[in-house]
């Protein structure tokens, strides 16, 4: 009798707690306006610095302020993810009506029509304040599928204090050649210590990027079809590396498995002297590095150009929601100087806004390396791999692990760019 | 009654018990030091095995940052829901595909194991719109029937073997004395398939209080997170990370499962003796 007591109990809590947990969720829709004719739109914020989702939430807590008729849920998620939660979501139609990602990410999206043409949308302010080729690169089929935020750039960060010892002045100007870094890098080099460490975990974005300073371009594209080229210039980039790290030794070979943060405790310590990576890392050197520590950002590398790739932090709009219109105004308001100048210095990225980008020079004075890191901001191309279909299939399964093999010294160049050829056929390439 | 003299096969024993244990213990007790350090000894070059200062600003970072204790009784409904109807359900079932001898049982068998085959990406789509269909999107409802359908295949799957070394001998000696099936199930198999149901219970909820990639694409509303998707979001691009709000908030994650475990592992241990008795 106890026992069956027990269990009529157990179902009842279970149903009850189940009837619980269906009244609280609500199910996302695609016209969320109540009965006062509020529209009511889901944001999901990539956020990550404490500094910028607490800037996020500000912006968005002003807007639902200023705007009682359309006001903003804020979700928080997550950038390890995002590609397969926008997938199903995208595909269930109940993705976010307003989605954070990066252009790397959203091509592919835009390219199923998955987005809304924010271009009736745009004001005139903000298309002449924004760079073409960023424009460009976010724009698919002649459609416009997302508004850059934030961009990254990859810079090179120097411990000052080594440099002076080692009796190397900080460069300054407006580049440094890969030649001279590597000249500086042997000159750092000695004594237990590397001149660079460089994590390349996962290594393709970095030398795709990079490879633009060479006029690498990597893709051709014609309609949908695109092709690959592994030449000259693209192959620049991992052969300085390959060779920084192997004949000079000026690079830590060690570090080039290591991911971008694990690089930094060496690189507090003295054993590197510099090391590549994103701006944002400023961010962490900024918060965690010893007591006076002493740090620079280097002007930007430069080949041929400093040109970089526009790799933008992006903000779209579902075309399953059903106000285009409102979601637009929101992301007009949240790319505004005023917010988008506070959430750069959060996160040590370059605002995609020239305005914005004077702002934050005048903010930061062009201290902490804001000046050098603005300054990389000013050679942003549209790249043709950020519009190509497979692109990022074959940057995770062929791309990463053929370059860490590379730069692990397993396979010799030639062998790398063999590997990087066909396996551009084997994931389909070009269709 | 048998010496316990240590011989050196039994020493060697001893020695690689020791070693797994310590092999197993090794993350846990870097977590627990990782959770305690100051973010600049994180940062250290050189990092030592024990906190060189207890620092609690990681555990204040992890709860205020993420909203861990919201979403660990999150964690908790969908875990303890998921838990609760995967016995309910594979009770009977198991006991219907271990005992019951048909084709169908065969063919259910064999779907069983196919269904384990199935990366999730692809299912995840077309379980997303029947969700959509049934307004269970954003949910914990939804999340928890997700869940169930995820752990049922291979719960059934274990259950079903210990169902089936149960003796039929006893289940025909009751119905000799007049047992009612009913009463034969719930006074002779229930007690003995106890460790079974343990076991499936601890591995079901496990399960569930880890499941990330059905609460990633499911769950919007941020009240409804569960705690695999707070702690998540201590991971940003390319390798950042907040590595100690992280163990912090995963360190307090563990607690309601090793509480479930230490609970489950008496009736796990008892079930097994009860068992050896009647049998």
């Amino acid at each position: 009798m106890q026992r069956r007591t027990a269990l009529t109990a157990m179902l009842a809590a279970t149903a009850a707690t189940l009837t619980g947990c269906a009244t609280s969720g609500g199910g996302s829709s695609s016209d969320d306006t109540d009965a006062n004719g509020t529209v009511h739109l889901k944001f999901q914020s990539l956020a990550f610095a404490d500094t910028t989702v607490a800037q996020t939430k500000k912006a968005v807590k002003d807007w639902n302020a200023k705007h009682p008729k359309v006001q903003i849920q804020l979700i928080q998620g997550s950038w390890d993810n995002v590609h397969d939660q926008l997938v199903t979501q995208l595909a269930g139609g109940t993705a976010p009506d307003i989605i954070h990602d990066e252009n790397a990410d959203i091509i592919g999206f835009g390219q199923q029509g998955y987005f809304a043409d924010l271009k009736p949308y745009v004001s005139s302010a903000l298309r002449g304040n924004v760079a073409d080729g960023v424009w460009n690169s976010l724009t698919v089929d002649g459609k416009l599928i997302a508004v850059p935020t934030l961009q990254q750039t990859y810079v090179v960060f120097a411990n000052t204090t080594a440099l002076g010892k080692a009796g190397v002045s900080v460069p300054t100007g407006k580049s440094l050649s890969w030649d001279d870094f590597r000249a500086m890098a042997k000159k750092l080099t000695g004594k237990g210590s590397h001149g660079v460490g460089w994590g390349l975990k996962q290594p393709a974005a970095t030398v795709l990027n990079l490879s633009a300073n060479f006029g690498g371009t990597w893709f051709h594209t014609s309609g949908d079809d695109a092709s690959l080229t592994v030449g000259t210039a693209e192959m620049q980039v991992p052969r300085r590396i390959h060779a920084m790290a192997y004949d000079d030794k000026s690079i830590d070979p060690t570090s080039l498995t290591q991911s971008g943060g694990d690089v930094l405790p060496g690189f507090y310590a003295g054993k590197y002297a510099m090391m590549v990576a994103g701006s944002y890392v400023a961010q962490q050197i900024q918060e965690q590095a010893p007591k006076g520590f002493r740090w620079a950002v280097l002007p930007p590398l430069a080949g041929t150009s400093s040109a970089q790739p526009a790799s933008s932090q992006t903000l779209s709009v579902s075309k399953a929601t059903k106000h285009v219109k409102e979601a637009a105004q929101f992301i007009d308001y949240f790319v505004a100087d005023a917010n988008l100048a506070k959430l750069a210095q959060s996160d040590w990225l370059i605002p995609a806004t020239a305005s914005a980008r004077t702002a934050v020079r005048e903010q930061t004075g062009g201290k902490d390396g804001w000046d050098q890191i603005l300054t990389s901001g000013e050679n942003l191309v549209d790249a043709p791999f950020l519009h190509v279909k497979n692109y990022p299939q074959w940057k995770d399964q062929i791309a990463t692990p053929s370059l860490q093999r590379y730069l692990a010294n397993d396979i010799a160049a030639s062998k790398l760019a063999d590997q990087l050829t066909s396996g551009w056929k084997q994931v389909g390439g070009g269709h | 009654m048998t010496s316990r003299r240590l011989t050196p096969g039994r020493a060697l024993s001893y020695l690689a018990l020791a070693g797994y244990v310590v092999l197993l213990g090794f993350p846990l007790v870097w977590l627990l030091s990782t959770s305690f350090k100051t973010p600049r000894e994180l940062a250290s070059l050189s990092p030592s095995l024990l906190p060189e200062e207890f620092s609690l600003t990681n555990f204040r970072a992890a709860i205020e940052q993420q909203d861990l204790l919201r979403a660990g009784a999150n964690s908790l409904i969908v875990a303890g829901c998921t838990t609760v109807l995967v016995v309910l359900v594979s009770v009977p079932a198991s006991y219907a595909l271990a005992r019951f001898r048909s084709r169908l049982r065969g063919v259910a068998m064999g779907w069983i194991l196919v269904s384990q085959v199935f990366p999730i990406i692809l299912i995840v789509v077309p379980l997303f719109l029947i969700l959509k269909q049934f307004g269970l999107i954003d949910s914990l409802a939804g999340l928890v029937l997700v869940d169930l359908v995820w752990s049922l295949p291979f719960a059934l799957w274990m259950l079903q073997g210990y169902v089936a070394k149960i003796p039929a001998e006893l289940e025909e000696a009751a119905a000799t004395d007049g047992a009612s099936r009913l009463r034969t199930l719930t006074r002779i198999v229930f007690p003995l398939l106890l460790p079974g149901i343990a076991a499936t219970s601890m591995f079901a909820f496990v399960l569930s209080w880890n499941e990330f990639f059905f609460a990633l694409v499911l769950i919007q509303d941020p009240q409804l997170n569960t705690l695999p998707l707070a702690l998540a979001r201590f991971v940003g691009q390319e390798g950042q990370v907040q590595l100690g709000p992280l163990a912090a908030g995963s360190l307090l994650s563990m607690i309601p499962s090793l509480v479930f475990f230490a609970l489950m592992q008496r009736r796990l241990t008892s079930g097994l003796l009860a068992g050896a008795v009647k049998g």
